[in-house]
């Protein structure tokens, strides 16, 4: 009988129900898409900060000091002191392989030469991979500069290394050095060879023209082939970035590897941290010196920590706010539903019976609430995710259906819908039955 | 067949005895005195109505009757027992098992049938018999109409369903309070002659009523007046017992 009335009120009340219901799943939607938010901010903005450039940057060991004047690393290059362009592809075989999005070797040579129409070129270049797919066997890795500097404008096409030659290679050149030499996409630079060494002449397809806002627009920007071609150093490369997921940085993850004990070594090695990830290149790449770029890193701890707890404090008032709103249906509900109350106490039903009735009402409606609210708030938060974070590219449902805040959302749901009852159902109880079935109540 | 029984000899005999029962409620404005001293019984197998106007203490009467509510003074015993001196727990057993309520308004759950309305006094009283159930309406003549929602039957027909869930849990006492006061003639009729049938089966049945006619079907009429009880005849109960 007990589930006869439960299954009869449901089933016969349905505009009731529904209301409380909606009360219910609007405040478990809100809560779901803040708590998916608020747990899943910290790789979401971490992929976000990824997109703003690289996280790690690898030089040869031999280069204690790097020397950039306006962008221009004028530091002489020690003999030898390069990083092999063949040994890149180590970096699909370390340990953190997976969380690596993206490299960007560079090349930073100078040219001398002339363009077509006879001017002089004495500028800086930067050999680079724009698109590469880096592969040590297995599924390579699409990567290069283009990738880890979104924000580089171009207008033409990027360079393919495909097309480098012994003679011939494509270029983009930087807008502040197109206008001062006056050339365009389509020009054509003839670089010479410089004596001494290897080097050889060849001649730049200008395929494009490009604006980065920095020192940049005043270099050519060549495929690193090329640049090895013209600097005459094959396989070489000076300086490369990195872009890795990583955990932010706290105090452990600061630690020195090599004052650590073997099992925290071992933690600390298998936790994603741009150090940890950064040592490994180290050990995959020889002769190399790899360091996290730590302005990046670090603000983004705070900053990741001060988003982090700005979602819980949302969370929890959406929370509380739908406490309210389920706490008032309820009370209307069980307000509007006295008369029973008052029937069942005069046929005999203890309050506990009758309560347990009520309860389990509720109880069985916050499942129902409860679980689509997680559905609908998984919805929200992949929705505003994607307005949010710009590298969501869309909404995408299934990355957001976090399982292990369903039972936590519908335990919200049922703390919520039974303490919101609890006052409407205890002042029920405690009115007078007689006086409730005269209506004068 | 029939055993005059005088009360004043044979107070054991009283399924219902109030001995200087007052009830007292106590609020803002201070302390009323809602019954004052009353003392009467009823027998088992007796038809009394309750009459007063507004305000006399009849509601107050009937839930310490009904044992919705325990007296503030005095003795008040039901079938033998002193409901004064129960827990709240065994108040609503003990109102289970005794009590068969007729309300006025019905006070059918909308949203069950008809026989699920019978059931749930069952449930609430031991285990619920559908059989027992649908018994209980043919015996008020609403067999065919056992699975119709409330909002499907008529006032009369809602009242009949009424007696009958009163009736399910075989309790010694029917307490119907104004069980005619919302009913067209014809259906004041039906219920009418189905209480006098009940009575005529030898159940007690205590009803409160303002209508003189249905007070006049009762046995002996209790009446109320500021708190205190007079009963008519005066000189208190002398009544025959059916065996």
């Amino acid at each position: 009988m007990f589930f006869r009335l439960l299954m009869e009120s449901f089933r016969r009340q349905r505009r009731r129900k529904a209301l409380a219901g909606l009360a219910i799943l609007l405040g478990t939607t809100a809560v779901t898409a803040m708590l998916a938010l608020a747990t899943t901010i910290g790789d979401r903005i971490q992929q976000e900060l990824t997109s703003y450039g690289a996280n790690i940057v690898v030089y040869p060991a031999a280069d204690q000091l790097e020397v950039k004047v306006g962008g221009v690393d004028i530091k002489p290059v020690p003999g030898g002191a390069y990083l092999h362009e063949s040994d890149l592809a180590k970096l699909r075989g370390i340990f953190w392989a997976n969380n690596i999005t993206g490299v960007s070797p560079e090349l930073p040579i100078h040219i001398l030469g002339k363009t077509a129409i006879g001017a002089d070129v004495d500028a800086s270049a930067t050999g680079l991979w724009f698109d590469h797919a880096l592969s040590s066997g297995g599924a390579p890795l699409k990567t290069g500069a283009v990738g880890l500097h979104p924000w580089w404008k171009l207008a033409g096409a990027w360079p393919q290394e495909q097309h480098t030659t012994a003679q011939n290679a494509e270029a983009v050149i930087g807008a502040t050095l197109a206008e001062r030499l006056k050339v365009k996409a389509g020009d054509e630079i003839q670089v010479a060879g410089q004596p001494g060494n290897a080097s050889q002449a060849l001649t730049l397809h200008l395929t494009g023209v490009v604006s980065t806002g920095d020192a940049i627009e005043n270099q050519i920007l060549l495929p690193l082939n090329a640049a090895q071609t013209i600097a005459g150093t094959p396989n070489a490369v000076r300086r490369v970035e990195v872009s890795a997921r990583t955990k932010p940085e706290d105090a452990f993850g600061r630690k020195d590897p090599d004052t650590l004990s073997a099992k925290q070594r071992e933690i600390w090695y298998c936790r994603p941290y741009a150090n940890s990830i950064a040592y490994q290149i180290r050990e995959a790449l020889p002769g190399s010196r790899a360091e996290q770029i730590r302005r990046v890193e670090q603000s983004e701890g705070t900053v990741l920590k001060r988003i982090s707890g700005l979602m819980w404090l949302i969370s929890a008032a959406a929370l509380l706010a739908a406490a309210f709103a389920v706490s008032a249906a309820m009370a209307t509900a069980i307000l509007e539903r006295q008369t029973e109350i008052g029937l069942m106490r005069s046929l005999g039903a203890s309050k506990t019976t009758v309560a347990m009735l009520f309860y389990a009402e509720a109880g069985l409606l916050a499942i129902f609430a409860g679980g689509l609210g997680y559905l609908a708030g998984s919805g929200l938060a992949a929705w505003l995710g994607a307005r949010i974070f710009a590298t969501d590219g869309g909404v995408r449902l299934g990355s957001l259906l976090i399982p292990v805040l369903f039972p936590v959302v519908v335990t919200l749901a049922l703390v919520v819908a039974i303490a919101g009852s609890t006052p409407a159902i205890r002042r029920a109880l405690t009115t007078d039955p007689s006086a409730i079935l005269r209506g004068s109540v | 067949m029939e055993n005059p029984i005088d009360l004043e000899t044979r107070p054991d005999c009283a399924v219902i005895a109030l001995h200087s029962v007052t009830r007292e409620y106590t609020g803002h404005a201070g302390t009323v005195r809602a019954l004052d001293h009353a003392s009467f019984s009823i027998v088992a197998g007796e038809w009394v109505a309750i009459t007063g106007p507004s305000g006399s203490g009849k509601s107050t009467l009937v839930n310490l009757i009904g044992c919705l509510d325990r007296p503030t003074a005095g003795e008040l015993r039901i079938d033998g027992e002193d409901v004064a001196k129960m827990s709240a727990t065994e108040l609503d057993r003990f109102r289970a098992d005794k009590i068969g309520f007729i309300f006025q308004q019905f006070h059918l759950i909308p949203y069950l049938s008809a026989l699920e309305n019978i059931m749930l006094a069952q449930y609430f009283h031991s285990m619920t018999d559908e059989k027992e159930a649908r018994a209980a309406l043919e015996r008020v003549g609403m067999g065919h109409r056992a699975e119709h929602l409330p909002s499907e039957l008529s006032g009369g027909e809602q009242q009949r369903v009424c007696i009958a869930r009163a009736l399910i849990n075989n309790p010694p006492i029917l307490l119907a309070d104004e069980p005619t006061g919302n009913l067209d003639a014809a259906n004041q009729k039906i219920v009418a002659e189905l209480l006098q049938d009940l009575h005529a089966h030898g159940h007690t049945i205590v009803m409160v009523t303002h209508d003189p006619e249905m007070a006049g079907l009762a046995q002996r009429k209790i009446a109320l007046s500021h708190g205190k009880v007079f009963c008519h005849p005066v000189g208190g109960p002398v009544v025959s017992l059916r065996k």
